[in-house]
């Protein structure tokens, strides 16, 4: 599905290089997370492979299904089935949710030959998936994200992405923010997504996460780069240990 | 020999014969004002970018035409004629006549009088006689009754040479909220066409109505328009008033709109300019009574060659007044928007609460924009704030529409239109704010079905 090979990239405007060299494959169907401390690269993995310009790929390849996606504009991409779950979702006063969505859709539709849904064929699809991330109803026609409480604003991500029905979902720090109650209301949105035709990325600073949304394989990213992998328990063993032991380990095989 | 030229050599004696013909229609009283506005014209003529209120907007060229009055006969019934809603009453002039046949003024509210101006002018209604040319500053400040010639030079045309206009009566308490369209066509291919429509609009204590007022052109008719606007409102009347300017790409718009404001009243105006390769709109309102409300708010959306200028002057003149007024404008290609907005807050005028915004979006490198925020304040218990912005298009807000898909010419008229919905939001005619939308993208160039 996803494969990141050697990619390092850098702030465009200033350079600073962030990512040195990430390597990674993220097969159908399954759940990785990326763990890290704060400053490692792990939001700007997610914005690289998601198109944003504000980072420069200096070096490495980014591949969906084996085509480098690198090219692409960020709008090619969500029509390749990529979507990203913002860290800090946008408000867009003046534009409302359920406009902007069924835009954002008939634009994945047509890009991949579907015919375009009008306003009741959008609002018949969309029905059941508002229920599922218990999403009132009036919030359709409110502006995108505009004043929306913080687990508002990242359940409104999970039912964009539950109506755009993405292959590969990436998660940027889904869980800054919220409450348990708001976090199990995300979590429980995201599980009823997976299925054996869908990836996720689940980009994250806690573990607390992952108890929610359990990963197949967990990577820890320091200074740019993926330094450890493992199974769902290497979670655990960081919530417990903390980070420091992995750079104990690091610097003693350097 | 240098000397500093605040006017242009002007070709305008070109309609000199039809002033003197025209000067000899009608009563004493317009004889009269039509005879000073020549006198003003003669004197102050066409000013050029040398004259402070048009330091940004050169007339050079419109001084340089050799114009002549709009075509009189028309083959009307073929012209596109745009509508808002069904069956409302409108009124439409073509080249500056009333036209009977595209006219619909069935179904008028109670109390509410809609007649061509030269009817009502001829029928000796002392209505038109005590409003004409009163609705401005200068109206209460000299006893002169002419528009100030040094500012609104190309208003004293109007008054020496308008054909015909539309006269809006609504009496005490009538009207309803109705609305009253008001279509103005320029129909003629000549590029030295120029129609001078006069709209009169008289609200009295306690009416309530809506007017939009369109300019278009038919087939982008390259010539000029140059209405005046006057509105009165009565003690506690309220009213909506939207202006579009929406005429083909070739031609001139020089408005001139003045609204007086009684006590306790309530005017809600949105000037929305589209159209036009050269257009300057200069609205004044006066607030003439204690306790009245304002709104004055516009959206301009300018491209290619375009130069759209706002003038906007708010006399704050008696006390215990609230205005608000938002200027969005969006400025791509070469084009050049201006904005002016006085605020002048008189001496009795305490209590004045008065807001101004103006916010520019330019869309690419070449686009300019002069803002120029002037308050002017006499009174000192008052609240008066004003803020002026120039921006682009963020970033992350682009990214967030891309990334779900959206392409981005669509992210980035999405983003405008949100932009400048903010005003457009405020318009209560459903119909109305749609075609404006719906006109505002096909500017943009995209089709958001």
């Amino acid at each position: 599905m996803l494969e990141v090979r050697d990619l390092h990239a850098s702030v465009s405007e200033e350079g600073t290089k962030i990512l040195k060299g990430v390597n990674l494959k993220v097969g159908k169907g399954e759940v990785h997370a990326i763990m890290g401390p704060n400053g490692s690269g792990k939001s700007t993995l997610a914005n690289v492979i998601a198109g944003r310009d504000t980072y420069e790929v200096t070096r490495g390849d980014v591949l969906i299904d084996g085509h480098s996606i690198l090219e692409l504009e960020p709008e090619e991409r969500s029509h390749k089935g990529l979507f990203l779950a913002f860290q800090y979702p946008v408000e867009i006063p003046g534009v409302s949710n359920a406009y902007f969505l069924r835009t954002a859709l008939n634009a994945n539709r047509k890009a991949r030959g579907q015919g375009e849904m009008d306003a009741i064929q959008f609002l018949n699809y969309i029905k059941d998936k508002v229920k599922l991330l218990g999403l009132p109803q009036e919030m359709l026609s409110r502006s995108v994200n505009e004043g929306f409480s913080g687990g508002e604003k990242k359940r409104n991500e999970i039912f964009q992405m539950a109506v755009l029905e993405p292959s590969l979902c990436v998660l940027d720090e889904t869980d800054s923010g919220l409450d348990i109650d708001a976090l199990q209301t995300v979590a429980n949105g995201v599980n009823a997504l997976r299925s054996p035709d869908r990836s996720f990325l689940v980009v994250t600073h806690y573990q607390r996460l992952l108890n929610f949304i359990v990963p197949d394989f967990v990577h820890v990213m320091m200074d740019g780069r993926l330094v450890k992998s493992g199974g769902k328990e290497l979670a655990l063993e960081l919530e417990e240990r903390g980070y420091g032991w992995i750079e104990a380990e690091l610097a003693s095989k350097a | 020999m240098s000397t500093v030229t605040r006017r242009y050599e002007s070709q305008l004696d070109s309609l000199t014969e039809t002033a003197e013909r025209i000067a000899d229609d009608g009563p004493e009283w317009l004889q009269e004002a039509r005879r000073l506005a020549r006198r003003v014209h003669a004197e102050h003529g066409v000013p050029s970018t040398r004259a402070e209120e048009w330091k940004y907007t050169s007339l050079r060229r419109f001084a340089e035409t050799r114009w002549s009055l709009a075509a009189r006969h028309v083959a009307t019934s073929s012209l596109a004629v745009p509508g808002y809603v069904e069956g409302a009453v409108r009124i439409v002039m073509v080249n500056g006549r009333f036209d009977h046949g595209l006219s619909s003024t069935d179904g008028v509210e109670h109390g509410v009088t809609v007649r061509p101006l030269q009817d009502a002018i001829a029928a000796g209604d002392e209505l038109v006689r005590w409003h004409m040319g009163q609705a401005g500053p200068e109206a209460t400040q000299t006893v002169d009754r002419e528009i100030r010639p040094d500012v609104y030079p190309l208003a004293a045309l109007n008054t020496a040479l308008f054909e015909d206009g539309v006269f809006i009566h609504v009496a005490a308490g009538s009207g309803g909220d109705a609305l009253v369209e008001i279509v103005h066509v320029l129909a003629d291919p000549s590029e030295t066409a120029m129609a001078l429509p006069r709209t009169l609009i008289i609200v009295e204590k306690g009416g309530r109505a809506k007017f939009v007022e369109t300019y278009v052109t038919e087939a982008d008719s390259p010539g000029a328009v140059l209405p005046v606007t006057e509105v009165f409102l009565g003690e506690g009347a309220v009213v909506e008033h939207v202006r579009v300017q929406d005429q083909g790409p070739s031609s001139t718009h020089i408005a001139l709109w003045q609204t007086r404001q009684h006590a306790r009243s309530e005017y809600r105006s949105y000037n929305v300019c589209y159209g036009s390769q050269l257009a300057r709109v200069d609205q004044g309102i006066w607030l003439g009574g204690e306790g009245t409300e304002t709104r004055l708010d516009g959206v301009v959306c300018a491209n290619g060659e375009q130069h759209i200028d706002s003038h906007t002057r708010l006399d704050h003149a008696m006390p215990n007044a609230n205005s608000f007024e938002i200027y969005k404008q969006i400025v791509d290609d070469s084009a050049t928007v201006v904005f002016n907005g006085k605020i002048f807050v008189h001496q009795d005028a305490q209590k004045t609460d008065a807001k101004q915004t103006n916010q520019a979006l330019l869309l690419s490198p070449k686009a300019t924009i002069d803002s120029k925020p002037q308050l002017e304040i006499f009174a000192d218990d008052v609240k008066c704030t004003h803020g002026a912005t120039v921006g682009q298009l963020e970033d992350t807000p682009m990214f967030y529409m891309r990334q779900r898909g959206v392409p981005r010419d669509a992210a980035e008229a999405v983003l405008v239109y949100a932009f400048a919905a903010e005003v457009l939001e405020l318009i209560t005619v459903d119909a109305v704010r749609v075609a404006l939308e719906t006109k505002l993208y096909e500017k943009l160039g995209v089709d958001l079905k």
